[in-house]
């Protein structure tokens, strides 16, 4: 019998190359119904239904606790958002959007589910390639562009993957090909070229500083539901998997390693988040909040100790949907108006409220208000520091509570720019142009509403189901106790207490019920529409302050950008080659002598 | 010890929640106008100003934009309230464990999170009525509350590292009662006086008063406020002046007690922390955003780093 695994893999390939083929109507119900037949398949997994896969008698697709948790994401939230996908994609593009759809969906659980290397190397790289396909779908220069920095980022950091998996066979041969049990000791320049060599591709996918900067450009340009499903979601699983696979499974971390894996998690939450405030492009905004939000979880997973670990598993799952959530709302409205820029819009609350309440929900998450997922998580991540920060020597320690305090800040900015989105998008006064914009159709509402849920699920029942139920046991799989936390916090309580004083305040404005509706106010002055506030500069004072203007120019100049900067060196070095190029024979016959004597030289070094 | 619901409810509703805080805001609010007063050389409002003006506002007539959204401009004001009474609790709860009630709530990251509610409501329910100095102020607001936050956290973390490093707040408070206040060490007397001002921006008092800066955007977010909605605003605003002078009580100077003297010695905390505040807010005259944003980043944060660093090493 086939097992529940290579099902899970196979299904959704199959369902992408029969959709090639096939008319519109029957590709989109085709679609729904292998994922929710993906649905049910992933219950019976987390029953127990997960035997492993063999090929050629070497396990090929197995399950451990921490695969089963991102399979379960994967299938819930690329469930969710083709629900909002039926009805919104522009129909010329439907043709290669739906299978294109199932392919990503088969080649992310192929690539959490597989023990293999060189396996996980084929579904990983995949992955990517889709990926660029989705940045193609537009078919504009802008898109291309876009779609080929994701490419060369993404994709070219395959190449260090190739490596690393190589160098870690090499390092530990007993293994095979495997990924999920080497525990190499970092001893040694092979050994750090491995650990850097797969960090790399991990950063490079979830969108970690210095490797983010393809997800903004990504985001402006491509379909918004794409957006939506891989780097708002699916990459981060898949990115974030790797890291704890790199931290827990591969390689014994030392505590420098852990050092500095938590200063690169906050310097992405701080970078990106200072970028994202000053953004007039939605999807640009929410772009920089995708990065900055790994920030988080890098630094979970890079702590290392349980807490922190929990923490920065379980942001991951909160980002997705609320990540998610937010791009599809915004989709909603895009819909609607025809733009993204935050300028143009506003005053939409009114007139599309489900979504509203989506969109408020899901910023507030990510911000990190309490009850909300967001906040668990983020808090659980810095108990974890706190806790780490206990047990090194002082200079580690002013070290981790800088990269503390940035984080606790992060979120202080990111409120602030979601209060941005929001006022422009949904407050403020409306603009005469969008009288007639309607709510959005139901299968959108439904899915970002159904994501908001999730994340006040996922907020108030945090212990009892996405922690106990997914989280805690990858603890044991990784050889961990869980620990004590060093805060208390206990969400229903909270809510409930909060939930008096308001409904009191209710009861008693609506028992006073003295209400009269007006014009606004305005001390005698016209509301015309010149004096509309946008909200999009709300920060420019930030932005002309003394250091942060240098660094804003260059930032929008890309000076710090590693694509560009990359792309610099190889012109650099074209023009160094170009300039040896003469035509000269004599010329060339030195440089074979010399390149000769090199050669030579290295292999008798290495002999 | 777990709570009972009934004493969960005795909490929020009675002491030290919305009825305790809300009496002791508004004397405040009594005593802020009758200081200001004096400073100006005038007589100042009746004790009993505070309360009237509440009570007449509840009986007000309530004007709602009418192309407003209106849900949000009405749930606005009812969040901040509940978001400050329960702040309020939370810190009461750990400040007067002697009452009996679980003090299993006060997490310091919990609370300065929930300290950002109330901004957060100020700026949505305010620009829910569409009014174009409703808009200035929020942005203003916003950041008001980027300005002292950072400084802030570091004013916490500070308590944070000398209690040993944990966010408990009840934790916070054990460490002062065997060691003394933390504010008898440099590090402490740093982080506290940078801790006050930072207070001063959160409840928006002169000289941070920039948001509402009323006789230049009218009140900003609150503009299109009245009646009861008013009434809310201004309670909660009041409220603020108990939670937050008791939340850097419970950091910095080690908390109340209540034998003998020590109630004396308990009010007097209080009420200089809140003399303070009233002296500098009538001192000043209102700054601009961008001066605050300066202040703040670039002379407050590099002090409370300051008193981090210090507090690492012990001192």
């Amino acid at each position: 019998m086939v097992s529940n695994l290579t099902l899970i893999v196979a299904i959704p390939l199959i369902i992408g190359l029969v959709n090639l083929c096939l008319p519109r109507v029957l590709q989109k119900l085709l679609t729904i119904a292998g994922l929710a037949y993906l649905l049910y398949l992933v219950y019976l997994i987390y029953k127990g239904g997960g035997e492993a896969a063999h090929l050629y008698g070497s396990v090929i697709f197995a399950v451990d606790k921490l695969s089963l948790f991102v399979l379960i994401f994967i299938q819930v939230l690329s469930f969710i958002i083709l629900i909002f996908a039926l009805k919104s994609i522009v129909p010329s593009d439907e043709r290669f959007f739906f299978p294109l759809f199932s392919f990503t969906v088969s080649f992310c659980n192929g690539a959490v589910i597989t023990t293999n290397s060189i396996i996980f190397l084929v579904f990983w790289g995949l992955s990517g390639v889709v990926l660029y396909l989705f940045g193609l779908i537009p078919r504009t220069d802008a898109a291309s562009q876009s779609a080929k920095k994701t490419f060369v980022l993404v994709g070219g950091s395959d190449v260090f993957l190739i490596l690393g998996l190589i160098l870690v066979w090499f390092l530990n041969p007993k293994a095979g090909w495997g990924l999920w049990n080497t525990q190499i000791g970092l001893e040694g320049e092979l050994a750090y070229i491995a650990f850097f060599s797969i960090l790399i591709p991990a950063f490079a996918k979830a969108g970690g500083f210095p490797l983010h900067t393809w997800v903004p450009e990504f985001a402006k340009d491509a379909p918004i539901e794409s957006v939506a499903l891989l780097p708002a979601a699916l990459d981060k699983l898949l990115g974030i998997y790797l890291l704890a696979r790199l931290m827990f499974n591969l390689f014994q971390v030392t505590l420098t390693m852990h050092l500095l894996v938590i200063t690169l998690g906050a310097l992405t939450v701080i970078f990106a988040v200072m970028m994202a405030m000053i953004q007039h492009n939605g999807r640009r905004l929410l772009g920089y909040h995708a990065v900055s939000q790994v920030g988080y979880m890098i630094m979970g997973v890079g702590t290392g100790n349980p807490i922190a670990l929990l923490g920065g598993l379980f942001h991951m799952v909160n980002h997705t949907m609320y990540k998610a959530g937010l791009f599809l709302t915004l989709g909603s409205v895009e819909k609607k108006t025809g733009t993204a820029e935050l300028d143009d819009i506003g005053g939409l609350g009114k007139q599309m409220p489900l979504t509203f309440i989506a969109a408020v929900v899901c910023a507030f998450a990510i911000s990190g208000i309490p009850p909300l997922n967001g906040f668990y998580s983020k808090w659980l991540v810095y108990q974890g520091t706190l806790e780490l920060i206990q047990s090194v020597g002082r200079g580690a320690q002013i070290w981790l509570l800088i990269c503390l305090m940035l984080a606790v800040f992060g979120s202080a900015l990111t409120l602030a720019s979601f209060m941005k989105f929001l006022h422009s998008i949904y407050l403020g006064r409306r603009q005469e142009k969008w009288a007639g914009i309607k709510e959005a159709s139901p299968n959108q509402y439904l899915a970002t509403l159904g994501l908001a849920l999730l994340c006040l699920i996922f907020g108030l029942w945090a212990q009892p189901l996405p922690l106990a139920k997914f989280i805690t046991p990858i603890l044991a799989d990784f050889g961990l106790n869980p620990a004590a936390y060093l805060g208390s916090y206990q969400p229903i309580p909270v809510l409930l207490l909060f939930g008096v004083i308001f409904i009191l305040g209710l009861l008693v404005f609506v028992a006073i019920k003295k209400v009269r509706y007006d014009a606004i106010y305005l001390g005698g002055m016209e509301a015309l529409e010149k004096f509309r506030i946008a909200g999009t500069d709300f920060y420019n004072e930030i932005k002309d302050m003394k250091p942060l203007r240098w660094f804003y120019r260059n930032a929008e100049r890309k000076h710090f950008d590693v694509y560009d900067l990359g792309g610099q060196g190889a012109g650099w070095f074209t023009k160094l080659f170009q300039a040896v190029h003469r035509g000269i024979l004599s010329e060339y016959n030195l440089w074979i002598v010399l390149g000769t004597l090199v050669i030579i030289g290295v292999i008798y070094w290495l002999v | 010890m777990k709570a009972s619901i009934g004493w969960l409810l005795f909490a929020i509703l009675i002491f030290p929640g919305l009825f305790f805080t809300g009496v002791l805001g508004l004397i405040v609010g009594w005593l802020d106008r009758k200081v200001s007063a004096r400073v100006q050389y005038r007589v100042g409002p009746p004790f009993s100003q505070n309360f009237n003006d509440f009570f007449k506002l509840l009986g007000k007539e309530t004007i709602i934009v009418r192309n407003g959204i209106h849900s949000l401009f009405v749930i606005a004001p009812l969040v901040a309230l509940g978001s400050t009474v329960l702040i309020a609790t939370l810190v009461g709860i750990t400040l007067f464990q002697w009452l009996g009630v679980a003090n299993d709530f006060g997490d310091l990251i919990v609370i300065m999170y929930l300290m950002m509610v109330f901004s957060v409501m100020v700026i949505l329910g305010g620009s829910a009525s569409g009014n174009v100095y409703s808009s200035l102020g929020a942005g203003r607001e916003i950041k008001l509350l980027l300005a002292d936050e950072l400084a802030f956290i570091l004013v916490c973390l500070v308590a944070v590292i000398k209690a040993g490093y944990t966010f408990r707040l009840d934790a916070i408070l054990a460490t002062q009662q065997a060691q003394g206040m933390f504010i008898a060490s440099p590090s402490g007397a740093i982080a506290f006086i940078v801790g006050l001002l930072c207070l001063q921006a959160k409840m928006t008092l002169p000289p941070f008063h920039i948001s509402e800066a009323e006789t230049e955007i009218v009140e900003g977010p609150l503009m299109e406020y009245s009646g009861p909605l008013l009434g809310f605003w201004k309670l909660s605003q009041a409220m603020l002046w108990v939670a937050l002078p008791f939340l850097l009580i419970a950091l910095f100077l080690g908390g109340f007690t209540v034998e003998g003297y020590g109630i004396l010695w308990s009010l007097l905390k209080y009420v200089g922390i809140v003399v303070v505040m009233i002296l500098i807010k009538n001192t000043n005259p209102r700054i601009r955003i961008d001066t605050a944003l300066h202040f703040f980043w670039k002379i407050l944060t590099p002090l409370a780093f300051l008193a981090t660093i210090l507090a690492v090493l012990g001192v």
